[in-house]
């Protein structure tokens, strides 16, 4: 298209590709356990089998794609540059695959073999992962609610390794800690410190740039992310040993729940005004993602307020559910479908020259089979979720979320495999111009 | 004062803005500016047209609106 135009500031494509394309398969994993366990998985969330399936999810699908996505994220959308792109995708890679096997071997097993090796390796890699986009994230010259909301998100993500390093280090060297306590600042870490304030980063950017809304309004993006790290922080303080403030922890916890809730409505709010009325698959899995949110946050408050929740072992299922298959998943799949054709597109320009016309990005993932892949997420979603009353429905919920992944690793492979096919062609077009 | 040519790019789809604004370059006369309005920073877009000898200068509007005016260094 262009003469001359260079576009190298953007990573190799294989640096995001590779995270994408490895997020579904855990995501399966997560499935066939559930198939493997049958209703036992629902038991109680301190079951290794439970421990296990929170971290493929977590760690095997969403921290693989929210990393690969947020390496591409930053120079292209934030100006931000990555120190050693390559190197930091391959440890970060390894990291992140290797340690959610280990992981999950070690909660199933039991074995403390697994914690042992398990908490240097992912301390190191995603340590430094964290570090390095920190880093990028305070020497970029750009600005905004993004890149603020951005470096809280990653002190989120750091906050959670080190929760989680302690935490595996318990398991691995039978050390006394409070595992309780530590756990659930742990999982509230990693679900709101460090996921959701990442979702409202990229929201902010990409909801009015892809679904066309109006860009957010600024009582929220300057307040979101500072007033949920704040309370999320006072929060953990109130499990310190030694000091138990039930009162001041359920107001925290409520107060907690109130923004994301606010964060949710007002992009509800966006996409029912937005200015062009078109309904991509995108639109729909964040339309599905900020309705689950809602209903996690008012889940939240009830569960607070009433005391004898606390004996209600469904709970935790429900909350995970709803966040993890309810809101993280399905926008991560929206965000893949519209990030894996975009870098196709933009990549492909630098093969382009004038005359040459590169494919658009609706010919990367055809959108019917983008639907598809929606409507099995859904399915999962319901079976899931109703498996905590009927445990029995954990079966046919697992096989709704295997074939949610399996469709979603398909169509990602189709983009790859189009990315592979349309660049052949671009160069062979131009090696005949030139012949000729 | 120059005269711009305009590019609303804020009811589009990405990547039609940067499209249009890389084709208005092609022909863009030496002097004149091109205006393009956005709700966001276009990162993509500053990288290529530094690496390609224009200069731009941003500013946001109250309503979210980002004019980006760009023009041959």
């Amino acid at each position: 298209m262009q003469p001359g135009l260079s576009f190298e500031q953007a990573p190799p494509i294989s640096v995001p590709f590779r995270f994408f394309l490895t997020a579904p398969l855990f995501g399966m994993a997560a499935g066939l356990l559930l198939l493997w366990q049958g209703p036992e998985a629902f038991v109680s969330r301190w079951s290794s089998v439970a421990l296990a399936l929170t971290h493929l999810l977590a760690v095997g699908f969403m921290l693989q794609a929210m990393c690969g996505a947020l390496l591409q994220m930053l120079p292209v959308a934030a100006g931000a540059n990555i120190w050693q792109p390559r190197l930091v995708t391959q440890f970060t890679h390894a990291g992140l695959t290797i340690g959610t096997l280990l992981l999950v071997a070690g909660f199933l097993s039991e074995m403390a073999i697994f914690f042992r090796i398990a908490v240097p390796f992912m301390t190191i890699s995603l340590g430094a992962f964290a570090l390095i986009v920190l880093i990028a994230l305070f020497r970029t010259p750009a600005q905004g609610p993004t890149i603020i909301s951005l470096r809280i998100a990653v002190f989120g993500l750091v906050v959670t390794i080190v929760l989680g390093a302690t935490l595996a280090s318990g398991f691995g060297w039978q050390l006394a800690l409070p595992l309780t306590e530590l756990t659930h600042v742990h999982a509230a870490w990693g679900l709101g410190g460090w996921s959701l304030l990442l979702v409202a980063s990229v929201a902010y950017l990409v909801v009015p740039m892809f679904q066309l809304t109006l860009p957010y309004p600024v009582w929220l993006t300057r307040s979101f992310s500072v007033t949920l790290f704040f309370l999320l922080t006072a929060w953990s303080l109130t499990w310190l040993p030694l000091q138990r403030p039930d009162g001041l922890q359920v107001a925290l916890a409520c107060a907690a729940a109130l923004p994301a809730m606010a964060f949710a409505a007002v992009t509800l709010r966006l996409q029912a005004q937005r200015r062009r009325k078109v309904t991509d698959p995108t639109l729909l899995f964040w339309r599905l993602a900020m309705s689950a949110l809602v209903v996690a946050a008012v889940a939240v408050v009830l569960q607070q307020l009433n005391p004898g929740a606390e004996d209600y072992a469904g709970a935790p299922f429900l909350l995970g559910v709803l966040l993890m298959v309810g809101v993280f998943m399905p926008v991560i799949s929206g965000m893949l479908y519209k990030i894996m054709p975009f870098l196709n597109w933009l990549h492909l320009q630098k093969i382009g020259k004038p005359g040459l016309v590169v494919p658009n990005m609706r010919q990367m993932i055809s959108e019917p089979r983008m639907m598809m892949q929606f409507k099995l997420h859904l399915a999962a979603l319901v079976l899931l979720l109703g498996a905590v009353p009927l445990p029995w429905l954990v079966y046919p919920g697992g096989v709704a979320l295997i074939a949610s992944c399996v469709w979603l690793e398909w169509n990602l492979i189709v983009a790859t495999r189009n990315f592979a096919r349309f660049s052949r062609e671009l160069e062979e077009r131009l090696a005949q111009e030139q012949a000729g | 004062m120059s005269e711009e040519r305009v590019i609303d790019g804020r009811g589009l789809m990405p990547p039609e803005p940067m499209e249009l604004t890389l084709t208005a370059l092609d022909t863009l006369p030496d002097g004149k500016e091109l205006l393009l309005l956005l709700y966001v920073e276009p990162h993509p877009l500053y990288g290529i047209l530094k690496r390609n000898g224009y200069t731009h200068r941003s500013q946001s509007r109250p309503d979210g609106t980002v004019e980006i005016h760009i023009k041959k260094a």
